[in-house]
């Protein structure tokens, strides 16, 4: 008997969905056969904003392109600008934005515990995990003044200093936050149910994965020690000690391992960046931003963020504004092309989860 | 830096340089090399890149509106994953009716990017295919992203002005124009008189 092809579409307005975007299903009883991504829901122009607006409104823009993980952002945009000009950012804003950009990731990868296990059907862990975030944004809330978007890596350094008593707060949140690590182990990755649902799901052929564009965790599950702290090392990570891990199995228990990893060696690099921070400035101040002009050029640069590199191609004419500002997430190829060739053959009750394991963010996408 | 540093940099330029015609190569810094070819070259230049030379990461593809030059300047942006190195290799098409090879059959998520400008910039790619529409639905205007598409006209054609606001009037001015009101007491030391 031949079966018959349903189309079925999940999205744009879906708990399973990452975002406002939607994925277009063939399906055949409850096997996927054909994949679509669709994006267009969510498109703010931010690109040609830009070119409208000066280096300094520009950099305002640039951290709500991506709700979960904005600093990465505001890193890339700045180091970008700071290449291009040649301008020098003082040692301290070096360690302050590697604490920054740790934090962040810290957050994220907790925003992913939910995701990842409430998409399972593991409804305490999100509870606990986004529960627990709040500590991090608490820790951003006294560094920045704001909880989500924090405008605070800007070109030449870093907005303020660190307040008063934030370093003994950042570290009893770490101490705090390893322990709770354990507890999230019981909950998730010693769970059953959990385990049999990510083994052998989703597998990215790992012969393949660097040239198809797969970056950060689900690379580094592939078993290939790939991180741009390591490979093009960007503001004091090669100053700091740590370790890219590695893992063969490519599926999303094996994702969740990499990730499991990650958050329990952010926390060691927040500690260590904090221990290490030399005194003295952290401000190299621009000009007046309504005549500062950045001479002609372009420069590509990258961070390794939650989910994978984060790249800026920005090119500027020698004006005040930038000519070009092109943002490239990791989901541009995660949540594309990789997504719609990974979940042929799936079941449907799995996309939203491999989704997860992807980091699929579709706010970077179409930015 | 001294020579020694750069030694692979240099490698893959010596190789760039005597197997193809280059309009321009230079070493922009450590882990970043830039070479300029024609739009015929491109398919070349990056098929070398992967199969002979180890690029096989495909990092990101940009385009550039150059309209006082009349030109697109298309950038190709490769991840070699041993050595370290990122090469751009960049090229020029005239903006109106330009076109340049179609490369997803090199790397496949070349595709995204490539609809992309295609919708973004009007720039063709000979052979792609893939829907029309990514981001953009029923678009009428010119592409949007290039350089001589007005944001502001477009919106003050297509939205209304929202309500509320309709003497037009700048927010500053109007609290401006409020000279004879008394401050509350609370608000009277951050006073600018």
């Amino acid at each position: 008997m031949r079966e018959k092809t349903t189309t079925l579409y999940l999205g744009p307005q879906h708990p399973g969905i990452t975002g406002n975007m939607m994925v277009k299903l063939q399906v055949q009883g409850d096997t996927v056969v054909k994949a679509e991504t669709h994006v267009g829901y969510l498109h703010r122009g931010f690109e040609k904003l830009m070119e409208r607006r000066n280096w300094l409104q520009s950099f305002t823009i640039v951290c709500r392109i991506c709700v979960p993980e904005p600093d990465p952002n505001e890193e890339n945009y700045s180091r970008a600008v700071e290449e291009i000009e040649g301008r020098e950012v003082p040692e301290r804003a070096k360690y302050i934005r590697v604490m920054t950009l740790e934090l962040a990731r810290i957050a994220t990868y907790l925003l992913w515990y939910g995701g990842q296990s409430g998409s399972a059907g593991l409804y305490t862990m999100p509870q606990w995990s986004v529960g627990d975030r709040n500590y991090i944004l608490d820790l951003f809330e006294d560094l920045t003044g704001g909880r989500i978007y924090h405008m605070y890596i800007w070109p030449g350094g870093v907005r303020r200093d660190l307040p008063h008593g934030f370093k003994d707060k950042a570290m009893r949140t770490m101490d705090y936050l390893e322990k709770r690590l354990d507890d999230y182990d019981k909950l998730m990755f010693e769970n059953s149910i959990f385990q049999k649902r990510a083994k052998g799901v989703g597998i990215i052929d790992p012969e393949k994965a660097t040239e198809w564009g797969v970056v950060g965790p689900p690379l580094r599950a592939c078993g290939i020690k790939s991180d741009v702290r390591k490979d093009d090392p960007y503001e004091v990570y090669d100053k700091l000690d740590f370790e890219v891990p590695a893992m063969e199995g490519s599926d999303v228990w094996t994702r969740a391992l990499i990730r499991r990893f990650e958050i329990r060696q952010s926390i060691n690099l927040v500690r260590q960046a904090l221990d290490k921070m030399p005194s003295g400035e952290y401000y190299n101040k621009i000009p007046n931003p309504h005549k500062w002009t950045i001479p002609a050029g372009d420069a590509f640069v990258k961070t390794e963020s939650a989910r994978g590199e984060f790249a800026y191609y920005m090119v500027s004419d020698g004006s005040n504004k930038p000519r070009r500002v092109h943002v490239k997430g990791p989901a541009y190829v995660h949540g594309v092309t990789l997504l719609e060739n990974l979940l042929v053959g799936e079941n449907i009750a799995d996309v939203s989860f491999i989704m997860n394991s992807l980091g699929t963010c579709p706010p970077e996408i179409e930015r | 830096m001294s020579e020694n540093i750069l030694h692979n940099e240099q490698k893959l330029l010596n190789l760039l340089e005597k197997k193809f015609l280059l309009k321009e190569s230079r070493i922009i810094r450590a882990k970043r090399v830039e070479v300029k070819v024609e739009p015929k070259e491109v398919i070349p230049v990056l098929l070398y890149a992967k199969e002979n030379s180890g690029y096989i990461h495909f990092a990101h593809m940009s385009c550039v509106d150059w309209i006082e030059d009349g030109e697109f300047e298309v950038v190709y942006i490769l991840w070699h994953p041993e050595e370290k190195i990122n090469l751009f290799v960049k090229t020029r098409v005239p903006r109106d009716n330009g076109s340049l090879p179609n490369i997803d059959f090199i790397w496949r998520q070349a595709n995204t990017y490539e609809r992309e400008i295609r919708e973004m910039f009007g720039l063709r790619f000979e052979g792609l295919e893939g829907r029309k529409e990514f981001i953009l639905e029923d678009w009428n205007n010119i592409p949007p992203m290039r350089r001589d598409f007005d944001t502001e006209a477009y919106v003050k054609e297509v939205f209304f002005h929202r309500l509320g606001r309709e003497d037009a009037k700048d927010v500053r001015e109007k609290i401006q124009e409020r000279t004879d009101e008394e401050l509350p007491d609370f608000a009277k030391k951050y006073s600018r008189d």
